[in-house]
């Protein structure tokens, strides 16, 4: 049998199919509309032989939205056999509308009533058994999120006998569905019903007009102002636990045992070859150590970020934000896509499908990259601890620098393309505030260790030996000597590159090497500097501190604090890496505007990147940075050429919108 | 015979790392290094 699961936004629906199916979902595509697909066997306890699909969340059968024309279509077209309706139990009267409409499909229902655990620390009681008299199908009890999985076993047993002697409780009258007033009318109706029900069935203690201590926290965090100076000090609070204290402190443990194993390692090989001792030694154990090092950051951080999603706290974020983005001309749908990319761009990138308008959709494609990833965090660590005592503020001002780019860029794709903006709507719950789980946290936190773990094992290991190679063999198959790695494959290869960046403050060709490896995987910008440099300590905190921040690494790559933001900015803010370009591609689907954002992306990197180190080194020392004209000249050039584009998509934009050709009916302006 | 067990180990490391980065790309994941393959990266999109 197909079971569909279906039922609002955030009633518990993942969990339950979740765990009913052991998290066995398939996940592809939807044809015709790209949104996330998930289906799976039930469990064997559960009965194997259904099939569970999962469906984005609705409010109702009319859609408003892509994820709700999905759940409408699925259920009109695919005719499954049993529909499971997740109800938020704490939400009730605004679930049911949606009930009473699946009731109507002549498919048999089953209502998971969940969240009831909720609803008995609040004091609310429903009678489950008054309810399913009055919606005339089965209602069981769940909480999906519970250990001993409440209720799973009743709608096993239920799903056999679904459908019998259910009548429709409430049947929409014929309307013309394009009539506005009649459709709203029909609603009321529908609403008027449903909330008879509720005031019979449910016994609140607490009044929903009354405010709650929960309700006056809201309003503070969701302040205008107070709301982004409580989102700026948290995220502060994050950073400096994971790479100020906790981090580097754990890490610093880790990064001792790398290199205990890599002197090891250099024992073993000592009769070995030169360049499979390098290769072994200093190429995977030292390159990919000096990026696993950094994996006790990344886990505290993570760990950090999925407690307060699971708080509730990163939903008010967006509530905060919301209106700043729609002053740009963003969907607030886009601060959804910039949270998902603090983990990785590619989710993020996939999670603009949602976002209705297509050029709102496309902008935010382009942009979202700017929000460092996780791959980027090692590279903000390591310039942090090497030239600022691994101070917080340089991760705050680097995921800062990122919003002000997005809402930058955006202005600057309102004002190319020319288009005006249109009204988007941005409907979300805000879920109850509730005490986080550790556990939940913690899987989330080994989850990401793991995917880290595999490409650094994976695709950092292979870049780092291919790195390693060519940074010591040059053009006719020689190893080079020590303090000749300037005549390396790899140097020459990246020297013109190198050139480029002179007025950026970082014309060393390992520099440009470590850039362009950072294409393949952000991370490889740590793993090639150190196979280059040859340094694999990356975090040393006992050193930090008897320095005061300079230590071997800064004094390695040759930046001054001003360069060295300058270089960590370019890598930030250049495009991301192939993967999320791949993504960029699939989602944007436009050759023009998948080569606009990587120019776009590869201008601002640049432009950042010089105006810091212009700026800087001219506040520092008094007089410019070397390259300064060159630079200025190709600023210019890509100033000239943005114009040129914006020119040439509005004349585009008018021919094709234009009605008629105003000469030959003799208008004159 | 430390060369030859250094040669077999960068051998092997090398090798079963392209191959796991292979099979992945035939499985179709979008992102080597992305909880489940950059599907869905700690918020799910198709939020419950």
């Amino acid at each position: 049998m197909r079971v569909a699961f279906a039922g609002n936004p955030n009633s518990g629906k993942t969990t339950l199919f979740n765990a009913l199916t052991g998290r066995n979902e398939k996940v592809g595509n939807w044809a015709g509309v790209t949104v996330g697909k998930k289906e799976g066997r039930f469990k064997v306890e559960y009965g194997e032989d259904n099939i569970a699909v999962d469906l984005p969340g609705a409010y109702s059968m009319s859609p408003f939205t892509p994820e709700e024309s999905i759940t409408s279509g699925y259920i009109r077209e695919e005719n499954p056999d049993v529909i499971i309706n997740i109800v938020d139990a704490t939400n009730l009267s605004r679930s049911l509308f949606f009930t009473t409409q699946l009731l109507e499909m002549n498919i048999p229902v089953i209502v998971a009533l969940n969240k009831v655990d909720i609803n008995k620390k609040e004091g609310v009681e429903i009678d489950v058994k008054a309810l399913s008299q009055k919606l005339g199908c089965p209602v069981i009890e769940t909480v999906s999120n519970d250990a001993k999985h409440k209720g799973l076993r009743e709608i096993a047993s239920a799903i056999r006998l679904a459908g019998k002697g259910q009548v429709a409780p409430f049947v929409q009258s014929d309307i013309d569905l394009h009539d506005k007033d009649a459709v709203d009318k029909a609603d009321r109706a529908r609403f008027a019903f449903v909330n008879s029900i509720v005031r019979e069935v449910e016994k609140r203690k607490v009044k929903s007009s009354e405010s709650t201590f929960a309700d006056k926290l809201d309003a503070l965090i969701t302040n205008p102002i107070a709301g982004i100076i409580i989102f700026a000090g948290v995220m502060w609070a994050v950073f400096a636990i994971s790479q100020t204290y906790l981090g580097p402190w754990i890490a610093d443990y880790l990064v001792g045992w790398i290199e205990a194993f890599q002197g090891l390692v250099e024992g073993w090989t000592a009769n070995a070859p030169a360049i499979v001792q390098t290769l072994l030694a200093e190429g995977i154990v030292g390159g990919v150590g000096a990026v696993v090092g950094f994996l006790p950051l990344i886990m505290v951080m993570f760990f950090l970020i999925a407690l307060l999603e699971d708080c509730g706290y990163m939903a008010r974020v967006t509530a905060v934000m919301d209106p700043i983005f729609k002053r740009v001309g963003l969907s607030g749908k886009s601060i959804i896509t910039m949270i998902i990319g603090t983990g990785c761009g590619v989710p993020a990138i996939m999670s603009t499908r949602t976002i209705r308008d297509e050029r709102e959709r496309r902008a935010i494609t382009m942009l979202t990259t700017w929000i460092p990833c996780g791959a980027k965090v090692p590279v903000i660590a390591l310039f942090a601890g090497a030239f600022f005592a691994g101070a917080s503020w340089v991760s705050l001002v680097s995921y800062i620098t990122g919003v002000v780019l997005i809402f930058l860029g955006a202005l600057l794709i309102k004002a190319v393309t020319g288009f005006k903006y249109r009204k988007s709507f941005f409907i979300m719950e805000l879920p109850k505030w509730s005490v986080p789980s550790l556990k939940r946290a913690f899987f989330s936190m080994m989850d990401r260790a793991k995917a880290y773990i595999i490409k650094a094992a994976t695709i950092i290991l292979i870049c780092n030996c291919v790195v390693t190679i060519m940074a010591n063999f040059n053009w006719h198959f020689q190893i080079v000597a020590e303090d000749a790695q300037d005549t390396s494959i790899l140097a020459s290869i990246a020297s013109p590159f190198a050139v480029l960046l002179i007025p950026l403050g970082f014309g060393a060709w390992q520099l440009a090497a470590a850039a362009i490896t950072g294409f393949i995987a952000k991370e490889n910008v740590v793993g090639t500097i150190a196979v280059v440099y040859g340094i694999t300590r990356f975090i040393d905190t006992e050193e930090l501190a008897m320095t005061g921040g300079a230590n071997e690494i800064a004094v390695a790559m040759g930046l001054t604090s001003v360069t060295a933001i300058a270089y960590l900015f370019f890598n930030l803010f250049t495009p991301p890496c192939f993967a999320a370009i791949g993504a960029m591609n699939a989602e944007m689907q436009h050759k023009g505007w998948l080569w606009s954002a990587i120019g776009l992306q590869l201008c601002t990197g640049y432009a950042v990147a010089f105006l810091i180190n212009q700026i800087g080194t001219l506040v520092t020392t008094g007089s410019l940075a070397a390259g300064f004209i060159p630079g200025l000249i190709a600023i210019i050039v890509m100033v000239i050429i943005t114009v040129m584009i914006s020119m040439k998509i509005r004349k585009n934009f008018d021919k094709q919108y234009q009605l008629h050709d105003k000469s030959v009916l003799g208008v004159t302006r | 015979m430390g060369t030859v067990i250094s040669i077999v180990v960068l051998c092997a490391v090398l090798f079963f790392a392209i191959r796991y980065i292979v099979k992945a790309k035939r499985r179709g994941v979008k992102c080597i290094g992305c909880p489940n393959g950059g599907e869905n990266c700690h918020c799910d999109c198709n939020k419950e």
